[in-house]
């Protein structure tokens, strides 16, 4: 069964413009005029349950408003969503009970009340019996090692603390599908693995479908086996991480550290990106040549060291960004 | 039905607790926003006594009947910023986006959102509201209409709050709304009935309708009449229903935001 399935979704905000000074803000005052923003222009795509999705796009790409979208927080202006078979539009609070939602940039729980009295209200907001809050808390205290803080205050808790209580209050009706969006936003490198390593341990004990949105690649790497690139509001790519990697992986750095007297004989096919001395780095399109062929250009018998290494995701993606501009 | 009730009434329930809880946290503003609140309110009778001093009946109304009706005001009032603080700033939650959180949990987010905050000083107010109708002597009866007109002309209040308040899904810079009605709202309640004539009184049975708010919880409670009283009731139905239904055709429009926003 698909966990979500969406058709042609589209969403038009109106923004009203203003000239600028005074002056413009009088005439914007007696002659209001607004302009259309397609933030999201017919896009489709479906996810399978117990997948973990990537959906990532530059700022203003549309992602969160696709998110809300598909939360029933925002109405579509066309298209069909189908999130666990439900239409957020016409059975919100249905849908309520089936799915989860982090936002790193806001906040869920009460700051001045413990993450153990803000999980109970949880509980109580998805009508759990009490007993049965109380055990869900304490299965998913030990399994996220909570601890150490569940009775602390949520406004003495440090970011990563509360980002981890967010997560885990999300959860406290174990919902099929946990919609994540910046989850890691603002966080350490420590405590981002440590919330990567929650994100998966979801995924694999709950079987929880997980749709995260970041813009951090590094937590698309380690946790989405599939990804979507969504820009301008409109789908650029939808792809298996393995895909992405392989064909967009077409091009190789190489680092060759030469003896005094190597010589490079250059090649078209070779960019040099870096060279200080005898040290070289360079770029391989393998579209073009092979790594072997490459090498050729160099004296092999004065190289002491080498090291090839792919382009990094993160150049990938920004490439996939810019192209689709 | 029933069960769907109760469950809202239990999440109201629980945020007001925790909302009390958040303000308790610092006991001596608790206490002294309270207490202020009444001593600001018992400031406000001084002028009747002086304006009785000079004559002893103002638009049909005598001393005692002034101190009811600056109960009932006070009371209906303190009912909907105590309980529903929110839904008086139910303009900002809608441009700033915060109605988010509510949207994504299973219950009713007009009420989750409105709950999510007391008013501290309006506790003031409802004290003040029991203590003018023990100066103007009380029964069981008069006690439990008194609490009954204080519900319903809260609800009317609460109605205009989010009426007001929801026309920011269709104008942004709808607050001025808001604070305005809120205003206007106290500003003739405080005032005999009687003394507003021809087009002002039928405004104030409509638009700005404090007149079921306290003109005429305070003619019920003088001269009781079981018709008007069940017409009050019905009123007051009649504009929470109105306002419900504004608030969630607006719901539509609500466009959201990506502000940083705490839950403080």
């Amino acid at each position: 069964m698909k966990a979500i399935s969406v058709q042609n979704l589209k969403k038009t905000f109106r923004v009203k413009t203003k000239e600028k000074g005074l002056k413009g803000t009088f005439k914007s005052m007696l002659k209001p005029t607004y302009r259309s923003v397609e933030a999201v222009k017919g896009i489709s795509f479906d996810v399978d349950e117990g997948e973990v999705l990537a959906f990532i796009g530059p700022n203003g790409a549309g992602k969160s408003t696709t998110i809300k979208m598909m939360t029933g927080i925002l109405y579509p202006d066309g298209g069909s969503i189908k999130v666990l078979g439900i239409d957020p539009t016409k059975e919100r609070k249905k849908l309520a009970y089936e799915i989860g939602t982090v936002f790193g940039q806001k906040e869920q729980l009460w700051t001045h009340l413990t993450p153990y009295d803000n999980f109970k209200f949880f509980g109580a907001i998805y009508d759990i019996d009490d007993k049965e809050v109380e055990k869900r808390i304490e299965d998913l205290k030990n399994r996220f090692e909570l601890g150490e803080f569940i009775n602390t205050p949520v406004r003495n808790l440090s970011l990563g603390q509360r980002i981890r209580c967010e997560i885990v209050a999300s959860l406290i009706h174990r919902p099929k599908i946990l919609f994540l969006d910046e989850p890691t936003i603002g966080l350490d490198p420590v405590v981002k693995d440590n919330i990567r390593k929650l994100i998966k341990q979801m995924n694999k004990e709950y079987h929880t479908t997980i749709f995260l949105t970041s813009h951090d690649i590094s937590d698309i790497e380690k946790l989405c086996k599939r990804v979507i690139i969504i820009n301008n509001g409109e789908l650029v790519l939808d792809d298996t991480m393995e895909n992405l990697k392989y064909h967009y992986l077409n091009k190789k750095i190489i680092d060759i550290k030469m003896r005094d007297d190597g010589k490079f004989s250059g090649d078209d096919n070779v960019k040099v990106l870096k060279q200080k001395g005898n040290n070289y780095k360079i770029e391989v399109d393998l579209d073009k040549t092979t790594i072997g062929e490459a090498m050729k250009s160099f004296d092999m018998d004065s190289i002491q060291d080498i090291n090839i290494t792919n382009v990094p995701l993160e150049d990938i993606i920004t490439t996939i960004y810019q192209r689709s501009k | 039905m029933f069960r769907e009730i109760k469950k809202e009434f239990k999440i109201i329930s629980l945020s007001t607790y925790y909302a009390i809880q958040r303000e308790m946290l610092n006991k001596a503003s608790f206490l002294s926003n309270v207490f202020f609140m009444i001593l600001n309110n018992l400031s406000m009778i001084i002028q009747w006594i002086v304006l009785f001093n000079l004559k002893s009946n103002i638009a049909g109304f005598e001393f005692k009947d002034i101190l009811l009706m600056w109960g009932m005001a006070a009371g209906t009032y303190g009912f909907a910023h105590f309980l529903f603080e929110k839904a008086f700033s139910l303009s900002s939650l809608i441009v700033d986006g915060s109605l988010d959180n509510y949207l994504v949990q299973p219950k009713n987010v007009l009420l989750s959102a409105i709950s999510s905050q007391i008013g501290v000083s309006a506790l003031g107010d409802l004290i003040f509201a029991y203590i003018m109708l023990i100066l103007t002597g009380v029964t069981l009866p008069k006690f439990l209409l008194f609490t009954l007109f204080i519900v319903t002309g809260g609800i009317i209040n609460l109605s205009i709050a989010i009426i007001s308040g929801s026309f920011s899904f269709w104008f942004k810079n709808s607050d001025i709304i808001e604070e305005t009605s809120s205003h206007l709202m106290i500003s003739f309640a405080t005032y005999p009935g009687g003394i507003f004539k021809g087009i002002v009184r039928v405004i104030l049975y409509t638009f700005i309708p404090v007149g079921f708010v306290t003109f005429l919880p305070v003619e019920l409670l003088l001269n009781f009449d079981l018709k008007l009283m069940l017409i009050l009731i019905a009123v007051s139905i009649l504009f929470i229903t109105l306002a419900t239904f504004m608030f969630y055709r607006g719901l539509r429009r609500y466009s959201s935001s990506n502000l940083m926003i705490a839950r403080i």
